[in-house]
């Protein structure tokens, strides 16, 4: 394997996995920005996103766009329920909001493991066979990852953007008061956000589910990974998640092929804390959080 | 952090044991001696092995309840544990140091780690305080996996040498079980008296209203880093006998999972009180015996736990009496 | 309550009247991990314990100097975790006073576990591959599962001296048996005139190996070697691996992973794949063992499970020798006086003095297959020190 094949390959796949940090930290920070809640259970809409992809796509064989749908309306349903039950009691309490997303994580994970057990499955790819380019050799399945990922961001931007929910959900993100003065219902708001966040994170892992596999405990490594992308971009912060996302999927995929796995993890974590002393506030991010 | 949570310094400063006067005191003298006295006649080997776990669990939650009480929450406590932990156990195994002084080292130790982390990430408050502390949770796990020449890597330390006090080794259960005590004893007489110093009442203010307390001149950064470095490094003393006791430790000994039984503990028993820690442990160290059969229930049933209290009953098992009493004088 | 008993004891006296031998009770400890991600592992050992128990208790129970025991299994969760199996193995030596126990799983909670275990004199059988599980301080300890160490040498010479193996790349997970494993094998390599050219090390919560894989490849490595990882990260190794372009023999020196690899990577991508095979499956014993095992606890039988019911079989017939099952010492001394004992696994003896000064590790035979079209192919049957 020559220079340039492996460039190509670091870079594809750092573009893979950092799509995925990039759907799993848009919606960490969304609801942090709006909610002021660190969610600490993100991880666990992720496994259960892949686990719904898993039983739709490879069991009753649905259309995989349809699967993607059912993983987002399922979990986003289970989060709206999620969110006016069990966090919205702490509203003004962070620390009691940062503990019960601790215990809903652990009681997501082991009812997951207690139903569908602790073995990883297997899922067969969405799409077969590789895309050849000069000496370069870049499997669909992969492809296909970076595409739906792009599109779910773009998709969940317009929203943000161009309708009179996703103005108010970013007047609130902004300030509270200032929104609640307008006449903005944050009950409805609340709700509605935290239900796209874990959405977006079931998005993320029902598209992982088939590149890697399927297990109650896979939504750890991704929700470390929001944490550190978070700190990089900026807490709160839509584009900061978005730019550390990709950086971070980059930086991981060419140290670990060019130093190894080991040097890798502890790269990134240096990093960290490199941002928290120079600009604590992360890349992207405002100050005074 | 916050107005609403109920901590520590908030609940037990100004009324706390003094106003309770001689019941207090009477109760809490029949608790010890019959603490002393009971083991004598128990033989039962395991329930001597469940109530030491019990008294150090419950050093984990009072010491994790110290750094709460200003407001701060700590998801890397079990490393601040470990770590206390590996510096005990190398010393002993390297050097022969005695596991007395080990113990004392590693807290120490495990203190100045704290305080300086804390200087490093002095304007991180709330959020970032929490998700740091969670990652040097993990950092920490990485260097004792992969310093293999020094921690021997995921195979852990074997042959780590009991506690002997004055040559006579703590070898048994009931010998450690006294040790455990007088360590519990130790550290809540330590905390009580650390709440009734003006350092309490700091600590009081600050969880009260951080901006306020700012305003007022009180100097929130130092007394945050004074409370997060007592707290692990009370953590790392008691990681460290807890692995002389055990007489083993590798880098799975002490994960973020045993971080939040050790919330759970202290949220459960409440965060308002330091009895709260003691008590959580008290409840739910021997919790999983009951389920020791039916796998995979425990972890769920601790996640219930901790939502329901959190949910229904804020304060904790402690607040249950007041509970009551307040539910009474409604009624009248 | 009272009552209740007083009536109970009634019952016991007519019972004891009218039948002279009542059958006592035997308890047989599983100390395992029934929880996470261990499950597998766990339910091997609380199957081999559960089927054996059944075995004796199906024939009146097990006769021992006069008198018949029946076996009672009494299964404890130890979290994969040392504390955990600590006070669980407290509580199956005091509360419920057991001195057999199939377990303890996994090197942490072994190491935690054995001096307790020793001191009580209680003898147990540990699914840990770490050296320092037998040794002539644990003199109850005892291995039915077999390392690495004990086949790497004969069944690598075989392998890469059937492939003309010279450059050997590996992953392996950074954890106890990862790190272990990672020295044996490149020693064996090595001494079979092959080089590890490529050794990379990942946390095992990894599952996106293309970055490291891609890492290995650019060494121009003739073979891979899979052993230290689980069957699904094996699995997803073989998938990313072939995923890549690597065409070449992939080995997997030790561990049970057939299932898995084809499952995962599917059978065309597990062409050329050379495994240790531990147990011979057309063997009748073991056909009739797996059949019993998947009908009784719905899952596919883990490899490791006959070598627990073997070692449980050679317990039993031990106890009986002894005529005691009071005084393990007796017992350990007649259990390591079998050898050539027909088990579920075929004859069965014991070794380890040489690696460990402590000849408590189980012996026996071993199988290399070759998987083509998705099926393992024995190609070579393996004893102690030669393959053929």
């Amino acid at each position: 394997m020559d220079y340039a094949t492996l460039i190509g390959q670091a870079t594809l796949n750092g573009l893979v996995i950092g799509a995925m940090y990039m759907l799993m930290a848009v919606g960490f920070t969304l609801t942090f920005g709006i909610m002021r809640v660190v969610n600490f259970a993100h991880g666990e809409f992720y496994m259960l996103g892949a686990f719904t992809a898993f039983f739709t796509y490879a069991y009753w064989e649905i259309p995989f766009v349809v699967c993607l749908l059912i993983a987002a309306l399922t979990v986003g349903i289970l989060g709206v329920l999620v969110e006016g039950a069990l966090i919205q009691p702490f509203r003004d309490d962070e620390t009691s909001g940062m503990i019960a997303t601790l215990a809903i994580s652990v009681i997501i994970q082991n009812a997951a493991v207690l139903i569908w057990g602790p073995a990883p499955r297997p899922m067969p790819d969405i799409v077969q066979g590789t895309l050849m380019l000069g000496p370069f050799s870049f499997p669909w399945s992969r492809l296909v990852v970076i595409a739906a990922a792009v599109l779910i961001f773009v998709t969940f931007w317009l929203f943000m953007q161009g309708t009179r929910t996703g103005r108010a959900m970013r007047a609130v993100a902004q300030d509270k008061e200032t929104a609640l003065i307008q006449g903005i219902r944050i009950n409805a708001i609340y709700p509605l956000a935290f239900g796209m966040s874990v959405a977006l994170a079931a998005l993320a892992g029902a598209l992982m589910g088939p590149v890697f596999s399927v297990s109650p405990f896979i939504g750890l490594t991704p929700m470390l990974k929001a944490f550190v992308v978070v700190i990089l971009g900026g807490l709160g912060s839509v584009p900061g998640a978005v730019v550390g996302g990709i950086l971070l999927g980059l930086i991981e995929s060419f140290t670990a092929t060019m130093f190894g796995s080991l040097v890798s993890d502890i790269l990134q974590l240096l990093l960290v804390i490199m941002i928290l002393l120079v600009r604590p506030s992360g890349l992207l991010g405002q100050r005074e959080y | 952090m916050d107005a609403s949570s109920p901590t520590l310094a908030k609940i037990d400063q100004p009324h706390g044991i003094r106003r309770h006067g001689l019941p207090m005191g009477l109760a809490i003298a029949v608790l010890l001696a019959s603490a002393i006295v009971i083991p004598q006649f128990a033989a039962n080997q395991f329930y001597l092995h469940l109530a030491n776990i019990v008294l150090i669990n419950a050093i984990f939650a009072m010491s994790l309840g110290l750094i709460m009480s200003v407001g701060q929450l700590s998801l890397g406590h079990a490393a601040f544990v470990s770590a206390g932990g590996y510096i005990s156990a190398l010393a002993a195994l390297n050097f022969k140091v005695p596991p007395l002084l080990g113990i004392v080292l590693a807290g120490l130790t495990t203190g100045l780690v704290a305080a300086a982390l804390g200087k490093v990430i002095l304007r991180l408050r709330g959020v970032y305080f929490v998700l740091v502390t969670f990652l040097a949770g993990q950092v920490f796990t990485l260097i004792a996996l992969n310093w293999q020449s020094v921690t021997h890597g995921a195979n852990g330390l074997i042959g780590i040498p009991a506690i002997s006090l004055f040559g006579f080794p703590l070898a048994t259960r009931l010998r450690f079980y006294y040790f455990a005590l007088a360590a519990f004893v130790l550290v809540f007489t330590f905390i009580w008296a650390l709440m009734r110093s003006q350092y309490g009442r700091a600590f009081g203010s600050i969880a009260e209203n951080m901006r306020l307390a700012e305003a007022s001149g009180i100097d929130v950064s130092r007394y945050q880093i004074i409370a997060f470095s007592l707290g692990s490094g009370i953590a790392g003393g008691a990681g460290a006998i807890m692995i002389h006791y055990i007489r083993f430790i590798s880098p799975d000994s002490f994960t973020f999972s045993d971080s939040i039984a050790y919330i759970t503990m202290l949220v459960v028993g409440g965060r308002g009180s330091l009895v709260g820690g003691a008590l959580g442990s008290l409840f739910l160290t021997p919790l999983p015996e009951a389920l020791r059969g039916l796998a995979g229930v425990q972890h769920i049933l601790y996640g219930v736990i901790l939502l329901g209290v959190l949910l229904f009953l804020p304060g904790g098992l402690v607040s249950v009496g007041r509970f009551f009493k307040r539910g009474l004088g409604r009624q009248k | 309550m009272i009552k209740r008993h007083k009536f109970a004891m009634l019952l016991c006296l007519g019972a004891g009247l009218s039948q002279p031998v009542s059958a006592e009770t035997l308890k047989l400890g599983v100390l395992a991990t029934l929880s996470g991600a261990g499950t597998a592992w766990g339910i091997s050992m609380q199957g081999a314990a559960e089927l054996a128990a059944e075995d004796v208790n199906s024939k009146g129970g097990l006769e021992v100097g006069g008198k018949k025991y029946n076996i009672e299994v009494v299964a404890y969760d130890d979290h994969y975790k040392a504390a955990d199996a600590l006070t669980a193995t407290n509580r199956l030596i005091f509360d419920d006073g057991i001195k057999y126990i199939v377990g303890p799983l996994g090197s942490a909670p072994s190491l935690a576990v054995l001096p307790v275990t020793t001191e009580n004199k209680a003898i147990t059988m540990t699914m840990a591959f770490t050296p320092k599980a037998l040794s002539p301080d644990f003199p109850f300890s005892f291995r039915p599962v077999i390392p690495t160490d004990i086949f790497s040498d004969p069944q690598i010479k075989w392998v890469a001296k059937r492939l003309g193996v010279k450059r050997v790349g590996a992953l392996f997970p950074n954890d106890e048996s990862g790190q272990q494993i990672a020295v044996v094998v490149e020693a064996a390599y090595e001494a079979a005139g092959a080089k590890m050219v490529s050794k990379e090390f990942f946390e095992r919560e990894r599952v996106d190996f293309v970055p490291l894989l891609t890492r290995v490849l650019a060494q121009n490595i003739d073979a891979f070697e899979l052993d230290g990882n689980s069957p699904q990260t094996a699995g997803l190794l073989v998938k990313q691996l072939r995923e890549l372009g690597f065409k070449g023999p992939i080995i997997r020196t030790g561990g049970d992973a057939t299932a898995d690899i084809v499952k995962i990577a599917g059978a065309e991508a597990s062409e050329r794949i050379y495994v240790h095979q531990s147990i011979d499956p057309s063997a009748p014993a073991m056909a009739a063992y797996t059949k019993r095992f998947e009908a009784k606890y719905k899952v596919p039988m883990n490899a490791f499970s006959p070598f627990f019911y073997a070692n449980i079989q050679l317990m039993f017939e031990a106890m009986k020798k002894a005529g005691t099952v009071a005084d393990t010492d007796k017992v350990r001394q007649q259990m390591l006086s079998l050898t050539g004992f027909e088990t579920v696994l075929g004859k069965v003896g014991w070794t380890g003095q040489e690696q460990w000064k402590s000849n408590q590790q189980l012996d026996a035979p071993y199988y290399i297959a070759v998987l083509k079209g998705g099926v393992a192919a024995i190609v070579a049957t393996c004893e102690r020190t030669r393959c053929e």
